[in-house]
């Protein structure tokens, strides 16, 4: 039987989920991040950029910046899922959705509340 | 304060990190840091920012750390100390205490020598180390030789030089050996290849 693939850290997981939309730069990406975790995940430059560097190395994400004309001349760097990056964003997805299930069934009257 | 001096700040702050995360990443983080105190408290962003690099520094030089290429000279030290322990054994003759210290030397070393040449292979096999193999070979049978013509003309060994004269001969077997390893490793990996074609 093959192995599951391993969860992302926390941080990782959500950067590859926010960029689920389209490529992003740094500061969108961040608002992105808490706006997906009601406010839960705020992450500094230092994380930010780690994660990013750590996601492009795993070849997850990719730079874009000098792909698509920018309309603002600031010096940004964008980025995009790369193909095995978006399976991996959807795998972490489903896995999410399965654990959710699987505890609420767990649950007393099945739901959680 | 105003925003460019707390945005030099933070930028000088950021110089702690490794130069190559620095070197990719600064104008990017100071410009996130920038447009951060744009849009929030400056007294909240600089909160967070201050633990942000507290975590992220010391986890960024691990990972520039460990991403270091191993050195190529670790596992032929350590299989020199193997062979030095083993050597130290056989002479320690009926003087267990040191027979058994020799061989559990020669165990540790061994087993470091094997597990540190499994993560350098690569590395050696793209920058030979080996190159210099018998110039340390003729050292180490240069202090061997000369510490046992030295042993044979003065006949008796004074008192206090006896630790001297046996730091020096485990010296030159540990030099000899680590001659000896590179020497094969480097004629068995480096043959001469015939031309084809």
């Amino acid at each position: 039987m093959p192995q599951p693939a391993k969860p992302l850290p926390s941080a990782s997981l959500h950067i590859v989920l926010a960029l689920l939309d389209g490529e992003s730069h740094g500061y969108a990406l961040i608002g992105r991040v808490a706006e997906l975790s009601d406010g839960a995940v705020r992450m500094g430059p230092g994380t930010l950029y780690g994660t990013l560097n750590r996601l492009v190395d795993d070849g997850l994400i990719e730079e874009t910046t000098d792909r698509v004309r920018r309309d603002d001349s600031e010096r940004r760097r964008y980025y995009t899922l790369t193909g095995s990056g978006r399976a991996v964003a959807v795998d972490e997805l489903v896995r999410l959705q399965g654990l959710v299930h699987r505890i609420a069934a767990h649950l007393p009257g099945g739901a959680i509340a | 304060m105003n925003s460019s001096r707390a945005v030099g700040i933070y930028r000088t702050l950021l110089r702690v990190y490794p130069r190559r995360f620095r070197d990719e990443y600064r104008d990017d983080m100071a410009l996130l840091f920038a447009e951060q105190l744009h849009d929030g408290s400056a007294s909240r962003v600089w909160a967070r920012s201050l633990i942000d690099l507290t975590i992220t520094i010391p986890a960024r030089h691990l990972e520039a750390h460990m991403n270091r290429p191993p050195n190529p000279a670790v596992p032929v030290l350590f299989a020199a100390l193997s062979v030095t322990g083993v050597v130290t054994a056989i002479l320690a003759g009926s003087n267990l205490a040191i027979a058994g210290f020799g061989l559990a030397v020669a165990v540790m070393a061994g087993v470091l020598a094997v597990a540190s040449w499994r993560t350098t292979r690569a590395v050696t096999a793209e920058r030979p180390a080996s190159a210099h193999w018998w110039q340390i070979l003729l050292g180490g049978v240069g202090v061997l030789a000369t510490t046992i013509v030295v042993l044979n003309i003065i006949g008796e060994v004074p008192d206090g030089w006896w630790v001297p004269m046996m730091l020096t001969l485990l010296a030159g077997i540990m030099t000899t050996a680590t001659g000896l390893i590179l020497g094969v490793a480097h004629l068995t990996t480096h043959r001469p290849h015939n031309a084809t074609g």
